[in-house]
């Protein structure tokens, strides 16, 4: 509740070593010759790539490994690109009090649509967050590509935008909750429970998740014996686990996250007459959280979740990835680092195709945006995809996690049914 | 029928923390018409003190015999004691000096007081909710197909027991005749001799010790603890004191049990997200009708 100013850290990364020297020059020629007018010709193009992303607080842990992806994928395209061409990833902090923050984002996107020399911008981590963006990119005319925002409202109708309603200028390559809930329902109905009892967290989130899980696994037979929605901050749900205990469910749903109800629902559960050893525990991504296993305790086990992400270990064509991204941040990549990975790679590549197109010069916003909307078949670590008519991956890749003994294990992974 | 004596048990053990923090709230708004927002926080560092205490003694798993009574004791004990100096604390640092300053100053440091110790236990513990070991056996009597288990009869006993040692400190002791005749009237207690700012403290402390007691036992009953826990129990046990009368203990009991049985059974019965607004439109409904409180008796205006 400590209100801290507005933390606002200029990460700011030079890419690739073998280019460090040429950037350093180029950006002083650049500052030398104050505001550049496009077009340049390449011999002396630094291509920024601006990076939204939450790097400072709890929301951190999520962040610094997305950025990591992105300073990869950028740092992987310098080494191959062509001489005097350079990409610059220049990254703000979207976090305050270190949680993510829609008007930090909204301010950080102006910064970024303000600085001619950036032409695209990868973030952010949260949909509201991106639901505060996409008005401001979209009336600037400049692509914004996230890898973990999931809300389907997001792209699915042009109230974000505001200024050019036919204009897509919002991407992203991770899947999205309308698909989400609809894994979790297939997946139920293969587990064999037939009776589940549906609670949501009440929010855009957690209640949208729910909504479409309790649809679908209607439409695949299951019986949905009662949806409820909890309150922020509820700490007694024992009253609402007895009367879910009366119905005998062979499961439980819950939409939202860990923090919102998930964990302490779980806990309490045994209290009220429901086994946890007996009775699963179904979620989203929202149960994606390393705390839960750790404070659930033996409770925690026979849970399932559904994430947007791959599992890295078990996608042969990760492992370079995986590989490369050790060797350079000397840790294990996180299931986004991959998705910001693959996000920077689509925009490097939008933005080297319209450079050739514009004879080797480098490309305004609307000639890269006019490359991404265009994307087809792009080849990548989450698979090949093209964008929708909404800015939406067309491989909308999912994986199961299931909590067992006290530890996270993937099951599988799944390609959702686009509608 | 079952189904509604479950959910009755449910509602008495969640109206017996009510209770417990409730009465500290009327206890301190009947001395010093104070509403003291830090009380929930005091409510949830309760249950942080005696998670530390019982890690202190190494206990992970269920304990049985003397060692169970010893560890339950002490844990007890141990946080009421604590809570109630820092209730101390808080009087001292951040009401004492405000005590004829206008109300609204020190209803201000209330709320400042009640976000410094909030974010002491984000700084202890972290952001999110932490696992309270089960320290007492996990029986389970089934009375006519009604569960009642050992964790709900702890939290029943503790508010039952609580309430009766507070009545007899308040109306068999010098003390709480010295807490009575402040309450009625601080400067007459004063040129009868009384010491008004040992009599506050005092108040404060039984007050705070009253929340540390209701922290350790919803530990015990939920198996988890947080730092924001506070926030929400504080509202809803201000609401009961309020419903209940405030400036009244048995009231503030009654208040408590209460308002615990209405959001039971509309969690039970209709849904969950419905019982907060069916408590207060209790409290709305009892307030129109009985303006100071079920218990609460009309005086006339102080000052």
């Amino acid at each position: 509740m400590c209100v801290r100013p507005p933390l606002e850290r200029y990460v700011q990364m030079l890419t690739g070593s073998r280019h460090a020297g040429f950037a350093l020059i180029a950006a002083v020629a650049i500052i030398a010759c104050g505001l550049r007018m496009a077009p340049v010709s390449a011999a002396t193009a630094v291509v920024k790539i601006g990076v939204e992303l939450p790097l400072s607080g709890a929301d951190a842990s999520q962040g610094t490994p997305m950025l990591d992806g992105v300073l990869l994928a950028a740092a992987q395209a310098n080494a191959k690109a062509p001489k005097g061409l350079t990409f610059k990833v220049t990254a703000l902090d979207e976090a305050v009090g270190g949680v993510h923050n829609p008007q930090q984002g909204a301010t950080n996107v102006k910064s970024f649509s303000a600085d001619t020399g950036v032409l695209g911008i990868l973030g952010p981590l949260a949909s509201n967050v991106a639901a505060a963006e996409i008005p401001i990119v979209n009336a600037a005319g400049i692509a914004l590509i996230s890898g973990s925002a999931t809300n389907p409202d997001l792209t699915k109708t042009q109230k974000l935008r505001t200024t050019h309603p036919n204009d897509i200028d919002f991407f992203r390559v991770c899947a999205t909750d309308d698909l989400q809930g609809a894994v979790g329902a297939q997946f139920a109905k293969e587990q064999g429970y037939k009776k589940v009892y549906v609670i949501d967290d009440n929010e855009t989130y957690g209640k949208g998740l729910a909504d479409v899980f309790a649809a679908s696994f209607a439409k695949l037979g299951g019986d949905v014996l009662g949806h409820d929605h909890v309150t922020p901050n509820q700490q007694d749900f024992r009253a609402l686990l007895t009367k879910v205990a009366a119905t005998n469910p062979d499961a439980v749903f819950f939409g939202g996250v860990t923090a919102t109800g998930g964990l302490l629902i779980r806990q309490q559960m045994s209290s009220a007459g429901l086994d946890p050893a007996k009775v699963a525990y179904l979620g989203g991504d929202g149960f994606q959280d390393p705390a839960y296993p750790q404070q659930a305790g033996a409770a925690g086990n026979n849970t399932y979740y559904t994430a947007a992400t791959p599992n890295l270990a078990a996608l042969p064509a990760a492992r370079k990835f995986v590989a490369d991204y050790k060797k350079r941040f000397g840790n294990e990549p996180s299931a986004y680092s991959a998705n910001y990975y693959v996000a920077a790679q689509v925009l490097i590549n939008a933005i080297e195709k319209s450079m050739k197109a514009y004879g080797g010069k480098v490309p305004t916003r609307a000639l890269v945006l006019k490359e991404l909307r265009e994307t087809k078949n792009f080849p990548s670590i989450l698979g090949t995809f093209s964008f929708d008519r909404n800015g939406d991956t067309t491989n909308p890749l999912f994986s199961i996690f299931a909590i067992k003994n006290q530890k996270e294990v993937w099951i599988k992974q799944i390609i959702a049914k686009r509608k | 029928m079952q189904l509604f004596l479950q959910q009755v048990i449910n509602g008495l053990s969640l109206g017996g923390i009510y209770a417990l923090i409730a009465l500290g709230y009327t206890m301190v708004y009947g001395i010093i018409e104070l509403i003291n927002f830090a009380h929930g926080d005091v409510y949830t560092l309760g249950s942080f003190i005696a998670l530390a205490i019982i890690t202190l003694f190494g206990v992970s798993g269920v304990l049985s015999g003397w060692a169970l009574v010893g560890v339950i004791a002490v844990t007890l004990i141990g946080s009421m004691v604590l809570c109630g100096l820092v209730g101390v604390i808080i009087e001292r640092l951040a009401y004492r000096r405000l005590r004829n300053a206008p109300r609204l100053a020190p209803l201000i440091t209330a709320i400042g007081v009640s976000f410094v110790l909030e974010n002491i236990m984000q700084l202890w513990k972290g952001p999110s909710p932490i696992l309270f070991p089960s320290v007492i056996p996990n029986a389970t009597w089934r009375v006519g197909g009604v569960m009642i288990q050992s964790n709900e009869l702890l939290v029943i006993f503790t508010a039952v027991g609580m309430m009766g040692f507070l009545q007899i400190i308040i109306y068999n002791t010098k003390l709480g005749k010295a807490m009575r005749a402040t309450a009625q009237d601080r400067d007459a207690a004063q040129l009868m001799g009384i010491n008004i700012n040992t009599t506050i403290a005092l108040t404060f402390f039984i007050g705070s010790a009253l929340a540390g007691a209701g922290g350790f036992v919803s530990g015990v009953y939920y198996g988890s603890t947080w730092f924001f826990n506070g926030f929400s129990a504080g509202l809803k046990a201000f609401t009961a004191a309020v419903l209940g009368g405030i400036g009244n203990f048995t009231g503030a009991m009654l208040g408590g049990f209460l308002i615990g049985l209405i959001e039971s059974l509309t969690a039970g019965f209709i849904s969950d997200q419905w019982a907060n607004v069916a408590v207060f439109v209790v409290l709305v409904l009892v307030l129109v009708f009985r303006p100071s409180g079920l218990l609460g008796e009309v005086l006339p205006d102080k000052v």
